[in-house]
C-alpha cells in the first residue's frame, strides 16, 4: 500500500465523515428528544444546498455566506412546519410509526417541489475558489472541502456548546433523558420540541451547504442522505452529540479508504455489511445514549 | 370468521376469479395482477410488522431473493412455463430460509434499531446481486415467457397471483387468531412481560419472520416471471420496502383487513394519478395524502372507521 495514497484517503475520509456528522445531529436530537424519525431531514439538507446554489449563481454569493442566512431562514420554517405537522403526532399511539409516514410524505412533496422548480439534472457548487487546492507535500486539500469541513466543524461545536451551556440547551437534554422528569420540572415539552426541529432543520441546511462542496447533488440525492444519517446516528447513539461526530470521522474514514482500495461497487456492500454486524453486536451506538 | 363476512369473501374471490372471462382489456388484468401482489407483501409483513410490532424496512430484500431464484431457476434449467410458475415455490422458500437466518440475530434487535438493520440488511442482499455474476450482475436476468396470445397469458398469471394471494390472506387471517397470534399480540403489547408469562418470544418472532417472508418470496418469483425480465433495482429499491410498510400501516398495522385497505386505496391512488396528472404533481399530492391521513388518522385508517363506529353507536 501506498503510504501517500493512504494518508491522502484518511484525509478527505475524515472530511466528509465531518459533514455527514452535521448533517446528522439534527437527525438525532429529532430522534432522541421527540421520537420523531424525520425522514425529510435530508431533503431540507438539499433545499439548503439549492439555496446556496441559486444565490451563487445568480448573484455569486459565497456558499458560507448563504449557510448563514439559510440557518436563520431554515429556523422559521421549521418551527411553523413543527406547528402545523408535527405536533398534532402528539395524540397518536405510536408516534415515531406516524412521524416517520407523516414526513415520508413531506419528503415526496419537497422533492417534487425541488425538481419542478431546478428540475433533475445534478448540480455542483463552484465557487470561484473551486479548483484551487492547499498543497502541503505529497497532500492536496482542495479549498472547497477544507470549507465544508470547518463549517460543519463549526455548526457541530456551536450545537453542542448551545446543549450544553445555555438553560434552554439543558431543557433540551433533559427532555431527551426523561420526557416525563422534565415536565415535572417545568419544562415545557411543546416548546423545547420545537426548538430542537428547528435547529435540526437549521443544521441539516448548513450540512446540505457543506455537502454540496464535496459531491454533485440533484433532487433524489436526499435518498442516499438519509441512509448515511441511519448510519452515523446509529453508529454515534441517538442523541448523542459527540457520538454523532466522532461516529461520522469513523464511517468517512471507513468508506474513504475502501473507496481507495477497493473497487467501487464493492464499497457500499462494505459500509453496510459492517453496519448491520455492529448493529447486531451494538445496537445503542459504539457511545452509548447518555453523553 | 362469521357466516356473513366468510360468505362476502368467498363470492368476492369467486367474482375476481371469473373477472377474466369477461375479456377485459390486458390494462385492468395488469393493473389487478399488481394490486394482489401489493395485498400480499403488506399482508405477510403484517405478520411481523403489524402483529409483533417489529417494523422491518427490508422486506423488498426477499421479494428480489424469491424474483432472482425464480429467475435463475427458470434460465437454467429451461423450465416449462408451469415449472416456472411453480419454481416460485422453492423460491419462497429460499426466501423463508435466509429470513430464519438473518432473523436469528436480528430480531433480538428492538424498535427503530430493527429497522435500521433490516434496511442494511435488503442493501447488502442488493449489492451481492448486483456483484454476483451468474445473476446477470447489474444487467439483470431475461427469461422467455409463455407462448400465448397476450390475454390468455395475462390471464392465466392473474388466476395464479390471485391464488397467491387468496392463500396469504387465508393464512395470515388464521395465524391472527390462533395462540401464535396472541403471542405476538403479547410481544407488541410488552415483550418483558410476555417473557415473564412464559411466552416462548425469541421463538414466536422467527417463526413471524420466516412466514412474513415466504409469501413475498412466492410474489417475487411471479413478478420476475410476469415481467420476464429482472433487475436489482426493479425489485430491491427501498421505495418497495417503504410501500410495503406505509401499505399497512396506512390502512392500520395489527389488524387484518387493514394492509388490504391500505394496498388498495394506495395502488388505486398511485394509477389514478399517474395516468391524470403531470408525473411530479401527481407525486406531491400522493405525498400530502400522507400527510392528511396521518394527521387526521394516525393509528391507520381502520382504527379510524372502528373509533367512529363506536362513538356513533353510543350516540
Amino acid at each position: 500500500m501506498d503510504p501517500v495514497l493512504v494518508i491522502q484517503s484518511l484525509i478527505s475520509g475524515v472530511m466528509m465523515g465531518m459533514v455527514y456528522a452535521l448533517l446528522g445531529v439534527g437527525f438525532s436530537l429529532t430522534w432522541g428528544v421527540m421520537h420523531v424519525i424525520h425522514i425529510s431531514h435530508a431533503v431540507f439538507g438539499l433545499l439548503g444546498a439549492y439555496f446556496a446554489y441559486t444565490l451563487l449563481t445568480l448573484y455569486g454569493v459565497d456558499p458560507v455566506v448563504s449557510a448563514m442566512v439559510s440557518t436563520p431562514l431554515l429556523f422559521i420554517v421549521a418551527c411553523a412546519v413543527y406547528q402545523v405537522l408535527i405536533r398534532p403526532l402528539t395524540k397518536a399511539r405510536e408516534m415515531v410509526v406516524a412521524s416517520m409516514i407523516l414526513t415520508f410524505g413531506l419528503a415526496i412533496i419537497l422533492e417534487n417541489l425541488l425538481v419542478l422548480v431546478w428540475k433533475a439534472d445534478p448540480r455542483l457548487l463552484t465557487p470561484s475558489y473551486a479548483s484551487e487546492s492547499w498543497i502541503i507535500g505529497p497532500f492536496y486539500l482542495q479549498y472547497p472541502h477544507l470549507i465544508g469541513f470547518a463549517l460543519s466543524l463549526v455548526g457541530i461545536s456551536s450545537l453542542y456548546v448551545f446543549l450544553k451551556k445555555t438553560t434552554t440547551g439543558m431543557a433540551v437534554r433533559a427532555a431527551w433523558q426523561n420526557q416525563e422528569a422534565a415536565r415535572l420540572y417545568g419544562v415545557n415539552l411543546f416548546r423545547i420540541s420545537m426548538i430542537t426541529f428547528a435547529l435540526a432543520v437549521s443544521t441539516a441546511g448548513a450540512g446540505g451547504i457543506s455537502l454540496a462542496l464535496l459531491y454533485s447533488f440533484e433532487p433524489h440525492s436526499h435518498n442516499l442522505w438519509l441512509i448515511y444519517l441511519f448510519l452515523v446516528v446509529i453508529v454515534g447513539g441517538v442523541g448523542n452529540v459527540i457520538g454523532t461526530a466522532l461516529a461520522g470521522l469513523i464511517i468517512g474514514v471507513i468508506t474513504g479508504l475502501s473507496m481507495a482500495f477497493l473497487p467501487y461497487q464493492w464499497v457500499n456492500l462494505i459500509t453496510f455489511g459492517l453496519l448491520m454486524v455492529f448493529l447486531i453486536f451494538r445496537p445503542h451506538g459504539l457511545f452509548g445514549e447518555v453523553g | 370468521m362469521k357466516k356473513v363476512p366468510l360468505i362476502m369473501a368467498v363470492l368476492t374471490v369467486a367474482v375476481m376469479a371469473l373477472f377474466p372471462l369477461l375479456r377485459p382489456e390486458v390494462y385492468y388484468l395488469s393493473f389487478l395482477f399488481t394490486l394482489f401482489m401489493y395485498v400480499v407483501l403488506s399482508s405477510s409483513w403484517n405478520v411481523i410488522g403489524g402483529y409483533a410490532g417489529y417494523l422491518s424496512f427490508g422486506h423488498a430484500a426477499f421479494f428480489g431473493i424469491g424474483a432472482f431464484a425464480t429467475a435463475k431457476m427458470a434460465t437454467a434449467f429451461s423450465l416449462s412455463p408451469l415449472l416456472t410458475i411453480l419454481s416460485s415455490i422453492p423460491a419462497g422458500l429460499l426466501a423463508a430460509l435466509v429470513a430464519l437466518i438473518v432473523g436469528y440475530p436480528c430480531l433480538r434487535i428492538r424498535g427503530p434499531y430493527f429497522s435500521v438493520v433490516t434496511i442494511c440488511f435488503a442493501f447488502v442482499v442488493d449489492l451481492a446481486v448486483k456483484n454476483i455474476e451468474e445473476l446477470g450482475g447489474a444487467e439483470g436476468l431475461w427469461m422467455t415467457f409463455m407462448d400465448l396470445p397476450e390475454e390468455t397469458s395475462r390471464a392465466i398469471m392473474y388466476e395464479v397471483m390471485l391464488l397467491l394471494m387468496v392463500v396469504t390472506l387465508a393464512t395470515v387471517y388464521l395465524l391472527g387468531r390462533s395462540r401464535f397470534g396472541r403471542g405476538l399480540t403479547a410481544v407488541r403489547t410488552d415483550e418483558e412481560v410476555a417473557e415473564t408469562m412464559a411466552i416462548p418470544t425469541a421463538k414466536l418472532k422467527i417463526q413471524a419472520f420466516v412466514v412474513s417472508a415466504f409469501f413475498p418470496g412466492v410474489a417475487g418469483g411471479l413478478f420476475a416471471y410476469y415481467l420476464s425480465y429482472i433487475h436489482p433495482d426493479a425489485v430491491f429499491s427501498i421505495n418497495i420496502s417503504i410501500l410495503i410498510v406505509l401499505m399497512a400501516m396506512f390502512g392500520g398495522g395489527g389488524t387484518w383487513l387493514g394492509p388490504i385497505v391500505g394496498a388498495v386505496i394506495l395502488t388505486v391512488v398511485n394509477e389514478g394519478l399517474s395516468t391524470f396528472a403531470q408525473a411530479e404533481i401527481a407525486r406531491i399530492i400522493y405525498g400530502a395524502l400522507f400527510i392528511i391521513v396521518t394527521i387526521f388518522m394516525p393509528d391507520g385508517i381502520i382504527a379510524y372507521f372502528r373509533r367512529w363506529a363506536t362513538t356513533q353507536r353510543k350516540a
